[in-house]
C-alpha cells in the first residue's frame, strides 16, 4: 500500500476513558483507500472499543477520528454512517422481527429514502448473494444461525454503500472452508474507493487480507506494521500465550517450566488459614467430583458446545484453554448451571445436576469465579464476600473472612468501601476472595487474568498455587497459556465447541497444535 | 418484495376506501344504539392505531393518551367558543397542537427509555389534568360548556368516521411503506438501527408526534359530542388504560390488532352490560390471561395458530 | 401575604404529610429497584391497606395503627400467590408484561373494592385524626405527626433490613447483577417474591396511615400511585433513606407550593417537579452524576 496516499480514515491520539479504566490510550491508525488494515490484540486489550469508537457508539474522551478529511469525531453514530462509516457488532445485532431483506433495506432507505424500488432490489439481491444469503431472503432474521447473522452483518453494512467498513471478529466460529468464503468476500469487497479495518481473532483472516496490521494490548499500541512482520513478531507471539511465557523463556530458553515453578512467595503456614475456606475432602470418594459427558449447550440458535467430555477428581487442578470464541465460559456456566446443557450430562459425585437452579449447584459445592468479575457495585467489600457465605454459622463465617483477609490483606483495608471503587487487580481479588468464602469443594476461575498488568497476575496466581497446594480442585479458564499450564495438572483445549487437545499440562505446552489454535500457522 | 408490500398497500388503502364509504351511509340504516357504538368504536380505534404505531413500530409504550385526548379537546373548544370557528378546522388545529405538545416534550420524555418512557407519559397526562383544574382560564375544575348546539348523531359519526379514516390511512402508510422498515428498526434496536445511518430520534418523534395528532383530534371529535368537558373526565387516566388494554388485547405490533382489540372490548362491554360492576374486573382478568398466554394479542393467537398448522406442509 | 404563623404551620404540615409520602412510596420504590418493575397495582395495594386499616378496627376495635404489624402480613400473605401466579412465569418476558399484568391487577382490584365495599368514600373515624397539635406558632394535625412517626419508624427498620441483614444482602446482590447472584448462591427467585411481599407490605402500612389522616374510596390508587411515582423518582429507585428524603421534599415544596400560588396547585407541584427530575436526574435528585 502506499504510503503516501491521503488516508480516508485517520485516527489520532485516540483515548477513552472509563471512569479510572483507560480502554483505549493513544491509538493512532491511518488507512487510505483501497487498503485493508488489521486490528489484533488478545481478549480485552480494546479492539472492539476502537470499532465503537469509529463507528460512533462511543464518544472519545479525546482524540479526533477523520473521515476523508473531514473531522466526525463528535457526530452520532448516525451521521457517521451517513457520512460512509458502515460497522458489523461483533455479537450480531439484526433486527429480529425483519426479514433478512428488510434487514437491508433499513440502511438502503435511510441514506436514499427514494431510491427506485426496483433498482434497490437488484442491489439488495447483489448483496444477498455476495454474502451467500440469497436463499434466506425472506425468512426472518431471528430464523438464522449465529454464522449466517453474521454473513447478514456485513451485508447490511454493504448496503450503507461505506468508504470505510469496520468488521468486528467476522471470523469467530467459522470452520477453514467459511474462512475462505469470508476472505474472497473481503477482497471482492475491498476496491481502490474503500478503506476496511478488521479486528479479527481468526489470524488467517488478518494474514490473507490484511496490508498492514496494529497490535493492541492493555488499550495500547504495542507495534504497527507489515502483517506478515507483525504475525512473525516474538513480542506479538508474547502477548497472545501469555506474559507467564514470555518470563520463563527470559531466561530459559525451554518454554516448559520446570516442575515446581510454581511462583509462591506467601509464607507456607497460609496453608493453615486457608483450611477455613476450603472443603474437607469427601469422606469417601466414590465418584469423580465433575464429570461431563458429550455436554452440548448454546444460546437459542447458537450451539457453543457440541458435546465435551471431561473428568475431575477431587484436589485436581485443570486448565481449559482455546481462542476466543471456542466456547470456555459457556463451559464454565454450564458447570455453575447458569446454562443448562441442552445435550449429555452433567454429574457432580456421581448425582445428575443437569438444569439444576445455579444456587443449587452453588450450594453443592460449586464455586464460581466470572468472568468480568461481576462484583455487586451496591455492595460493600465485605458485604461482596459475605453474599457467598451461606453455609456456615456466625463463627465460621468470621473464620472464613479472616482467612480471606489473610490470602488479600489489601480487601481487609478496603472492607467497608464500596465493592466497583476497587481497582482491576483489586476487584479481581475479591471476586476470587468471594468465590473461595462459599467454602467450596471446586472453584472454577474464569480468564482471572484477563486485562490485569503481569505484577498483579503474580500476586493472583500465587493465591491459586497456594489453593493448589492446599489439595483445592480448580479449574482455570485462561487466556494467559503459560500461567494456567504451569499451574495445572491437566489442561483441555477447546476449538469450536469440541476439545481438540487434552492431557498432562506439560505434554500440552510442548504441543505444537496449540500454539496453531491460537495464531495459527505463522509461517 | 417490496412490490407485495406496495400491492399490499394499495389493498389495504382500497379497502379503508370502501369501508369508508359504505359506514359514511350507516346513519342512513342503522339506529341511534348502533350509531353511539359505532361512534365509540371509531374514536378508540384512532387511539388505538396511534397507540399502536408508537408502542408497535417505535417501541415506546405510553400510559399517556388522555393528555393528548383532553389537550386536544380543549383546544377544540377554545376555538369554536373564542374564534367560533367552524369545527373541520378547529379539529385540524386540535391535531397540530397534539403534534407541537409531542415535539416539545420528546426531548425530555425521550432520554427515558422503555419503563421511564411509559412513566414519564403518565406524568405528562396528569401535569396537563392539573393545570387545567387550577387555571381559571381553562374552566377550572367545572370545565367548560360548548357554547354552540352540538351537533347531531350522523353528523357526529361522519366527524368520528373522518378521523379513524385519517388515522387508518396514516397507520397504512406507516405499516405498508419504507417507512415501516424504518420504524420496526428503531423498535428492535435503537442503536444498531442508528449505525445504519437512521436518526432514531425523528423516527420516533415522528411517531409520536402523528400517534399525538390523532389522539388530538380524537378527542376533539368527542369533546364536541360531550358538549362539555371537564378535567377529571377528558384527562382521566382511564382513556390510556383503555386503549392500553385495546391493543394490547388485539396485538401489539399487528396492524388489524386495534380494530380486533376495539370490537372486543366493546363487544365485551355490550355483552356485559347488564353487570356493569363486573365488567372492568371481567375485562381485567382477560388481559392476564392474553399477555400470559398470548403475548401478540387476539390477532397473534389467530395468526400462529394458522402458521403452526401450515408449518408441518412446509417444512 | 399569609402570616408567618400560617405559614409555618403550612410548611411543617406538608414536611410531616411527606414523611407518610415516603411510606406510600417505599414498596413501589423496593419493587421497582428490585425487580424492574413498575407497579401499577401499587395505588390499590395502598387502598387495600387503608380498608384492612378500616375493618381492623370495625372488627377488632383495636386502633390500626396499632395493628400495622397484622395488615402487613396480611398484605404480604395477599402478595405471595400473585407473584408466585402472575408474576414468576413471565419473569423472562421483559418488564412491559409483568408491569401489563399489575396493571390488569389494578383494575380488577379497583372493581372488586366496588362491589366488596361499595364505592362510598371512607376514613378510619379516630377522635385523635382531627386534634390539632401546637406549639409555638405552628399548628399541625396531631395524626400528621403521627404518621410521620410510624413512617419514619418503619422506613428505618426497612432501611435496617436492606441494608445490614442477610435477606437485605441478597436483595441488594439481587437487583444489581441477578446472574451473579444466583451464580453466588443466592436464590434470586424467592428472593424476588419475599421483596415483592416487603413491597406489598409496606405499601398495606402506608395506605393504612393515608386512610386515618384522609378520606379513601376505591377509585383513590390512581392518584397514590402517581404521588408516590413522584416520590420514588425524586428519592432515585430502590434507595429506601432516598425515598424519605423524596418524601419530604416532596411534601415541603407541594406545601409551599400550595401556599404561594394557591392550594391547588399542590399537586401541580409536585407533578412539574416529579416531571422535570424524571427528564434531568432520572436517577433521583440525591444520585451522583452518571459515570
Amino acid at each position: 500500500m502506499s504510503e503516501d496516499a491521503r488516508p480516508l480514515l485517520e485516527v489520532s491520539g485516540l483515548v477513552k476513558r472509563y471512569g479510572g479504566l483507560v480502554a483505549i490510550d493513544r491509538v493512532d491508525l491511518k488507512v487510505p483507500p483501497g487498503a485493508i488494515a488489521g486490528v489484533i490484540g488478545p481478549n480485552g486489550a480494546g479492539k472492539s472499543t476502537l470499532i465503537g469508537l469509529i463507528g460512533g457508539a462511543l464518544t472519545p474522551s479525546e482524540g479526533t477520528i477523520r473521515l476523508d478529511g473531514e473531522d466526525v469525531t463528535r457526530l452520532p453514530a448516525s451521521e457517521r454512517a451517513r457520512a460512509g462509516i458502515g460497522r458489523t457488532y461483533q455479537i450480531p445485532r439484526p433486527f429480529l422481527d425483519m426479514t433478512v431483506e428488510e434487514n437491508l433495506e433499513v440502511a438502503q432507505y435511510s441514506i436514499a429514502p427514494f431510491i427506485g424500488a426496483a433498482a434497490a432490489r437488484k442491489e439488495r439481491a447483489a448483496l444477498l448473494e455476495r454474502a451467500g444469503l440469497a436463499d434466506a431472503s425472506s425468512l426472518p432474521a431471528r430464523a438464522l444461525p449465529l454464522l449466517r447473522r453474521k454473513r447478514l452483518e456485513v451485508a447490511r453494512a454493504l448496503a450503507l454503500k461505506p468508504r470505510v467498513l469496520l468488521l468486528d471478529e467476522v471470523g469467530a466460529g467459522l470452520v477453514d472452508s467459511e474462512i475462505s468464503e469470508l476472505i474472497a468476500l473481503i477482497r471482492s469487497i475491498s476496491d481502490h474507493r474503500t478503506a476496511i479495518v478488521i479486528v479479527e481473532h481468526v489470524i488467517r483472516v488478518v494474514r490473507e487480507c490484511c496490508g498492514r496490521s496494529l497490535v493492541l494490548n492493555f488499550g495500547k499500541m504495542l507495534i504497527e506494521g507489515p502483517t506478515s512482520e507483525i504475525l512473525a513478531n516474538d513480542q506479538v507471539a508474547a502477548v497472545y500465550l501469555g506474559t507467564g511465557g514470555a518470563r520463563t523463556r527470559a531466561d530459559d530458553k525451554a518454554a516448559v517450566p520446570p516442575e515446581g515453578a510454581i511462583h509462591v512467595r506467601a509464607p507456607v503456614e497460609a496453608r493453615t488459614t486457608l483450611a477455613a475456606l476450603i472443603a474437607p475432602p469427601a469422606a469417601s470418594a466414590k465418584a469423580p467430583l465433575l464429570e461431563l459427558q458429550n455436554v452440548a449447550a448454546g444460546y437459542g440458535q447458537a450451539r457453543v458446545l457440541r458435546g465435551v467430555s471431561m473428568r475431575l477428581q477431587e484436589g485436581e487442578a485443570i486448565a481449559v484453554l482455546g481462542a476466543n470464541g471456542a466456547g470456555k465460559t459457556t463451559l464454565a456456566r454450564v458447570i455453575a448451571g447458569a446454562v443448562a446443557p441442552t445435550a449429555g450430562a452433567l454429574r457432580i459425585e456421581g448425582r445428575d445436576v443437569a438444569g439444576l437452579a445455579p444456587h443449587r449447584i452453588a450450594a453443592l459445592g460449586v464455586a464460581h469465579c466470572m468472568e468480568g468479575r461481576r462484583i455487586f457495585p451496591t455492595l460493600s467489600v465485605e458485604e461482596n464476600l459475605l453474599v457467598t457465605a451461606r453455609n456456615g454459622d456466625a463463627t465460621q463465617v468470621r473464620e472464613r473472612l479472616q482467612a480471606a483477609y489473610d490470602l488479600f490483606p489489601i480487601l481487609a483495608e478496603r472492607k467497608m468501601q464500596i465493592g466497583t471503587s476497587l481497582s482491576g487487580g483489586q476487584q479481581q481479588m475479591l471476586a476470587i476472595a468471594r468465590a473461595l468464602m462459599a467454602r467450596p469443594r471446586l472453584v472454577i476461575f474464569d480468564e482471572i487474568s484477563l486485562g490485569l498488568a503481569p505484577v498483579i497476575m503474580d500476586k493472583l496466581y500465587d493465591a491459586l498455587a497456594l489453593l493448589k497446594n492446599a489439595r483445592m480442585t480448580l479449574i482455570l479458564i485462561e487466556q494467559d497459556v503459560d500461567r494456567a499450564l504451569a499451574l495445572a495438572d491437566r489442561a483441555y483445549v477447546l476449538e469450536h465447541g469440541v476439545f481438540a487437545l487434552s492431557g498432562a499440562a506439560r505434554e500440552i505446552a510442548k504441543d505444537p497444535r496449540l500454539r496453531h489454535v491460537y495464531i495459527g500457522d505463522a509461517d | 418484495m417490496i412490490g407485495k408490500a406496495a400491492a399490499g398497500g394499495v389493498v389495504e388503502t382500497a379497502v379503508i376506501l370502501i369501508v369508508a364509504a359504505a359506514l359514511w351511509f350507516a346513519p342512513a340504516f342503522a339506529g341511534d344504539y348502533w350509531l353511539q357504538i359505532g361512534f365509540r368504536a371509531l374514536i378508540y380505534l384512532s387511539l388505538a392505531e396511534g397507540w399502536n404505531l408508537m408502542a408497535g413500530s417505535a417501541g415506546l409504550v405510553s400510559l399517556g393518551a388522555s393528555c393528548f385526548v383532553g389537550l386536544g379537546a380543549y383546544v377544540v373548544f377554545g376555538l369554536l367558543n373564542k374564534l367560533d370557528m367552524p369545527p373541520p378546522l378547529a379539529l385540524a388545529l386540535a391535531a397540530a397542537a397534539g403534534g407541537a405538545l409531542a415535539a416539545f416534550v420528546s426531548p425530555a420524555l425521550f432520554r427515558l427509555r422503555g419503563l421511564y418512557f411509559t412513566v414519564g407519559t403518565l406524568a405528562l397526562a396528569e401535569l396537563l389534568r392539573l393545570t387545567m383544574i387550577n387555571v381559571s382560564l381553562f374552566g377550572g375544575a367545572t370545565g367548560i360548556f360548548l357554547a354552540q348546539d352540538p351537533p347531531d348523531l350522523p353528523a357526529l359519526f361522519h366527524c368520528a368516521l373522518v378521523v379513524a379514516f385519517l388515522a387508518s390511512l396514516a397507520i397504512t402508510f406507516c405499516a405498508r411503506t419504507r417507512a415501516s422498515v424504518i420504524l420496526r428498526a428503531v423498535r428492535d434496536d435503537e442503536d444498531a438501527a442508528a449505525q445504519m445511518g437512521v436518526r432514531p430520534f425523528r423516527v420516533k418523534l415522528a411517531a409520536f408526534a402523528l400517534a399525538s395528532a390523532i389522539s388530538a383530534m380524537a378527542g376533539g371529535v368527542q369533546a364536541i359530542k360531550l358538549g362539555a368537558i371537564e378535567p377529571y373526565g377528558i384527562f382521566g387516566l382511564q382513556w390510556s388504560i383503555d386503549v392500553l388494554s385495546m391493543a394490547i388485547i388485539g396485538g401489539v405490533g399487528l396492524r388489524l390488532g386495534p380494530l380486533v382489540g376495539v370490537i372486543f372490548v366493546i363487544a365485551l362491554g355490550e355483552l356485559l352490560a347488564d353487570y356493569p360492576e363486573a365488567h372492568v374486573a371481567i375485562a381485567g382478568v382477560i388481559l392476564i390471561v392474553l399477555i400470559r398466554f398470548a403475548p401478540r394479542g387476539v390477532v397473534g393467537l389467530v395468526a400462529y395458530q394458522k402458521l403452526a398448522s401450515r408449518r408441518p406442509a412446509t417444512a | 401575604m399569609p402570616d408567618i404563623g400560617v405559614a409555618l404551620s403550612t410548611i411543617a404540615s406538608g414536611v410531616l404529610l411527606g414523611g407518610i409520602l415516603a411510606l406510600t412510596a417505599l414498596g413501589l420504590s423496593i419493587v421497582l429497584g428490585v425487580m424492574r418493575l413498575v407497579n401499577l397495582a401499587h395505588g390499590e395495594f395502598l387502598v387495600l391497606g387503608a380498608y384492612a386499616g378500616l375493618f381492623f378496627l370495625q372488627f377488632t376495635g383495636v386502633d390500626p395503627l396499632l395493628g400495622l404489624p397484622v395488615i402487613a402480613l396480611l398484605l404480604a400473605a395477599f402478595a405471595i400467590p400473585l407473584y408466585r401466579w402472575l408474576l414468576q412465569p413471565l419473569a423472562d418476558r421483559g418488564p412491559e408484561a409483568q408491569m401489563m399484568t399489575m396493571f390488569a391487577v389494578s383494575i380488577i382490584l379497583q372493581n372488586l373494592f366496588v362491589l366488596a365495599f361499595s364505592a362510598d368514600t371512607r376514613s378510619i373515624a379516630r377522635d385523635y385524626a382531627a386534634l390539632p397539635l401546637t406549639l409555638g406558632p405552628i399548628t399541625v394535625p396531631l395524626i400528621y405527626l403521627i404518621g410521620f412517626a410510624i413512617s419514619v419508624i418503619a422506613i428505618l427498620i426497612v432501611n435496617w433490613v436492606v441494608s445490614s441483614t442477610a435477606f437485605g444482602r441478597d436483595l441488594r446482590a439481587s437487583a444489581a447483577d441477578a446472574e451473579a447472584a444466583a451464580t453466588m448462591g443466592v436464590d434470586v427467585k424467592s428472593v424476588r417474591m419475599l421483596t415483592f411481599a416487603l413491597g406489598v407490605a409496606c405499601a398495606g402500612m402506608g395506605g393504612a396511615l393515608i386512610g386515618a389522616a384522609f378520606q379513601f374510596g376505591p377509585s383513590s390508587g390512581g392518584a397514590y400511585l402517581l404521588n408516590s411515582l413522584a416520590v420514588v423518582v425524586l428519592g432515585g429507585l430502590g434507595n429506601v433513606l432516598g425515598t424519605l428524603a423524596g418524601g419530604l421534599v416532596l411534601g415541603a415544596l407541594q406545601s409551599l407550593g400550595g401556599l404561594t400560588l394557591g392550594d391547588g396547585y399542590r399537586d401541580l407541584v409536585g407533578m412539574a417537579l416529579f416531571l422535570a427530575v424524571l427528564a434531568f436526574r432520572p436517577d433521583g435528585f440525591l444520585a451522583r452524576g452518571r459515570p
